[in-house]
């Protein structure tokens, strides 16, 4: 008898078939707009935490407990007496999560053509291992990387601009050195990068680890980070925690940091772009349930004399009730399996490809991140199966009344055209 | 990067404005009774028409402690050089002050380089002398309105204190300076700073006064930061001349690379 209801609720919808087309092509099209949009403020979200992490910071960081707030020079972890880097490292990547780390070295210096000097963080990096982490050095539009063990130097636009330097010039770095003294060094400039975030292009600079480490003073074993790369940016806390571990028995304490902490306004923003697509569930069903309610009521009473006939024959109230919510279940199922054809291909091409938008808008920095002019998507996986369960409880809610209708319809007036 | 470790990088541009350089004009100001006169007769005693010294800069914080050797030459408020002579590891190490210039000279590289005004801020080598000590260029009465808030004994010693409030338009970072003047000799001997909330940042007291080419300096000084109570910047002069033969030639770009 089951199945019975089903095929009912499906000639139903045959009876007109146009006002069906178009019920369920108005709940398709809420589905792919919740959906898609979903998948835009995802991708939205993801180029943020992408680039704001994935520029310089990495998602995860190691650092001597006393290093923050103060980013002291002296604070390296291991204290005075350094670590081994290469097997802290190897600990740090030893993490599932964790894609790739590097050791890095931080010391505020000038970087000065002689004429002109701009202040600035001189970052000491292995160049190789530091473009599995960041960004920043694959951002060099002119010249290139610097080489390891070399006394050369990759400069931020902006920086270049006001000292009037390029690849090949010289330039003076000064940089007070952890014993006090005043470190400089003649380098040269390998490379320029621009990433068009004004503090990165204006107040950094990049030169091999081993150089800077001479030029401050600090003995190959000293360090002050390690940053990490964790590729699903929402694994890094787990990861943190773990690498926490990993990294325990350290003579000196040592902290780890997930971009979640020291980037707390982006994860601010995603909570908020999550709750807005609740919002737009609201919003949207919300409107379609009107749309499908009226086809439903339109529906159910064009099929009075039909009720009336089954309650004359003593078919009951509820036979009534559920032979409507059979029909708004199918029409449901009818949309979102339109709803899915159309959604899923369109998501699929757009995030194979995202489309250019520099012809509206340039690229822009956005909580700290370059965000790319690009209308990037992601599979808003929960929101497909959530969407889908919302679209059917629309469909419900909206035949609840024309159901409680026709279940009250009287047997003898309607038959006697009353 | 903190402010103040870029900062620090600002090289011996700290040593240029480090009192005491004497002035012509010496400590002759005793009859004066107006608060602002009394300071700025204290404050030109710390300045000078030109000068020739040789100092010592103690440096002590959490991290590590030195000492370098330095020699000065200063003209007026605008013209300064001062080369250090020791550690060796700095040796020659040089900055010149000309006018609203700065440049350091790197005996290591053999360059020199220019110190944009706009970086002029905070510690020098980690000392705890801030930029404010260092590129000031005008004068305490200018910058600041001066009232007198106590004139009487402290500790035995007849004082005065004054209460130095940034004028509006001055540019300068402290909110309040405290400023202790023996009446007797008018020598300073302490100066307190304090930050726009009010709250003590640093301290600097004078000590040693003595005889240094013929004048009553006070020898001494050291700076303790609030926040570091630990740490401390100390400067002794071990020789001073004053009204040596100094033309603002004599402060060029050539000087500065002269390591002789």
């Amino acid at each position: 008898m089951k199945g019975a209801w089903w095929r009912i609720g499906w000639r139903n919808l045959g009876r007109n078939r146009r006002r069906t087309l178009i019920t369920a092509i108005g709940l398709a099209l809420g589905y792919l707009a919740v959906v898609v949009m979903a998948g835009l403020s995802r991708g939205l979200v993801s180029e943020m935490i992408d680039n704001g992490t994935g520029m310089l910071t990495g998602q995860l960081q190691v650092f001597a407990e006393d290093y923050l707030p103060d980013r002291g020079i002296y604070e390296t972890i291991g204290g005075r007496e350094g670590v081994d880097v290469e097997a802290l490292v190897a600990r740090v990547a030893s993490d599932p999560n964790v894609s790739a780390a590097t050791p890095r070295v931080y010391a505020g210096g000038l970087v000065s053509t002689g004429r002109a000097t701009a202040a600035g963080v001189i970052l000491g990096v292995d160049p190789e291992r530091e473009a599995l982490v960041s960004r920043l050095l694959s951002h060099i539009d002119e010249g290139r990387a610097p080489t390891p063990g070399q006394y050369e130097i990759v400069i931020g636009r902006e920086m270049a601009r006001q000292l009037d330097a390029g690849p090949g010039d010289e330039v003076v770095v000064v940089a007070p050195g952890a014993d006090g003294s005043l470190g400089n060094d003649l380098f040269i400039v390998s490379g320029i990068f621009t990433t068009t975030i004004t503090a990165l292009d204006l107040g950094h600079a990049v030169a091999p680890i081993e150089v800077v480490q001479e030029l401050v003073a600090l003995a190959h074993g000293r360090i002050h980070e390690i940053a990490a790369r964790v590729d699903d940016p929402w694994a890094a806390d787990a990861a943190a925690a773990a690498v926490a571990v990993l990294v325990e028995g350290e003579s000196e304490p040592v902290a780890v940091r997930p971009w979640t902490e020291f980037r707390p306004e982006m994860v601010e923003y995603a909570r908020l772009v999550s709750s807005m697509e609740w919002m737009l569930i609201v919003f949207v069903f919300g409107m379609a349930i009107w749309g499908v309610a009226n086809t439903m009521l339109m529906s159910s009473y064009e099929r009075r004399r039909e009720f009336a006939v089954l309650l004359a024959l003593g078919g009951g109230p509820r036979f009534i009730v559920r032979s409507v919510l059979a029909e708004a279940l199918v029409l449901g199922a009818l949309a979102l399996a339109a709803g899915l054809a159309v959604t899923l291909p369109i998501l699929a091409w757009w995030k194979a490809a995202p489309p250019d938008m520099s012809w509206v808008y340039g690229g822009f920095t956005m909580a700290g991140g370059l965000m790319r002019p690009i209308l990037r998507v992601e599979w808003p996986t929960s929101m497909i199966f959530i969407t889908a369960g919302a679209m059917f409880v629309t469909a419900i809610a909206a035949a609840l009344y024309p159901a409680y209708r026709s279940s009250r319809v009287p047997p003898a007036d309607t038959l006697a055209g009353r | 990067m903190s402010r103040i470790t870029i900062a620090r990088a600002l090289a011996v541009s700290a040593v240029l404005a480090m009192p005491p350089v004497a002035s012509a004009q010496t400590a002759d100001c005793a009859g004066l009774s107006v608060p602002a006169d009394i300071v700025d007769c204290v404050d030109r005693i710390m300045r000078g028409e030109s000068s020739q010294g040789i100092s010592t800069m103690e440096v002590s914080t959490e991290h590590w402690s030195r000492a370098m050797e330095m020699q000065m030459w200063s003209l007026g408020t605008d013209h300064a050089l001062v080369r250090i002579l020791s550690p060796r590891k700095d040796a020659g190490t040089a900055t010149l002050k000309a006018g609203n210039e700065i440049w350091n000279y790197l005996p290591r590289v053999d360059r020199t380089i220019k110190i944009p005004a706009s970086l002029m801020s905070a510690s020098w080598m980690g000392s705890h002398f801030t930029n404010d000590d260092l590129v000031k260029e005008s004068r305490l009465i200018e910058d600041y309105e001066i009232t007198l808030a106590y004139e009487g004994d402290r500790d035995g010693v007849d004082v005065w204190e004054f209460d130095l409030i940034p004028r509006p338009e001055a540019p300068v970072v402290w909110g309040r300076i405290a400023y202790q003047v023996r009446k007797h000799d008018t020598m300073p001997v302490f100066a307190r700073y304090y930050d726009e909330d009010g709250v003590l940042v640093r301290t600097m007291t004078f000590f040693d006064y003595r005889e240094l080419g013929g004048r009553l300096v006070p020898a001494a000084m050291r700076v303790v930061p609030e926040d570091k109570p630990g740490e401390y910047t100390e400067v002794r002069y071990s020789e001073l001349e004053f009204d040596v033969d100094l033309d603002e030639d004599y402060f060029s770009l050539r000087r500065l690379r002269d390591t002789r």
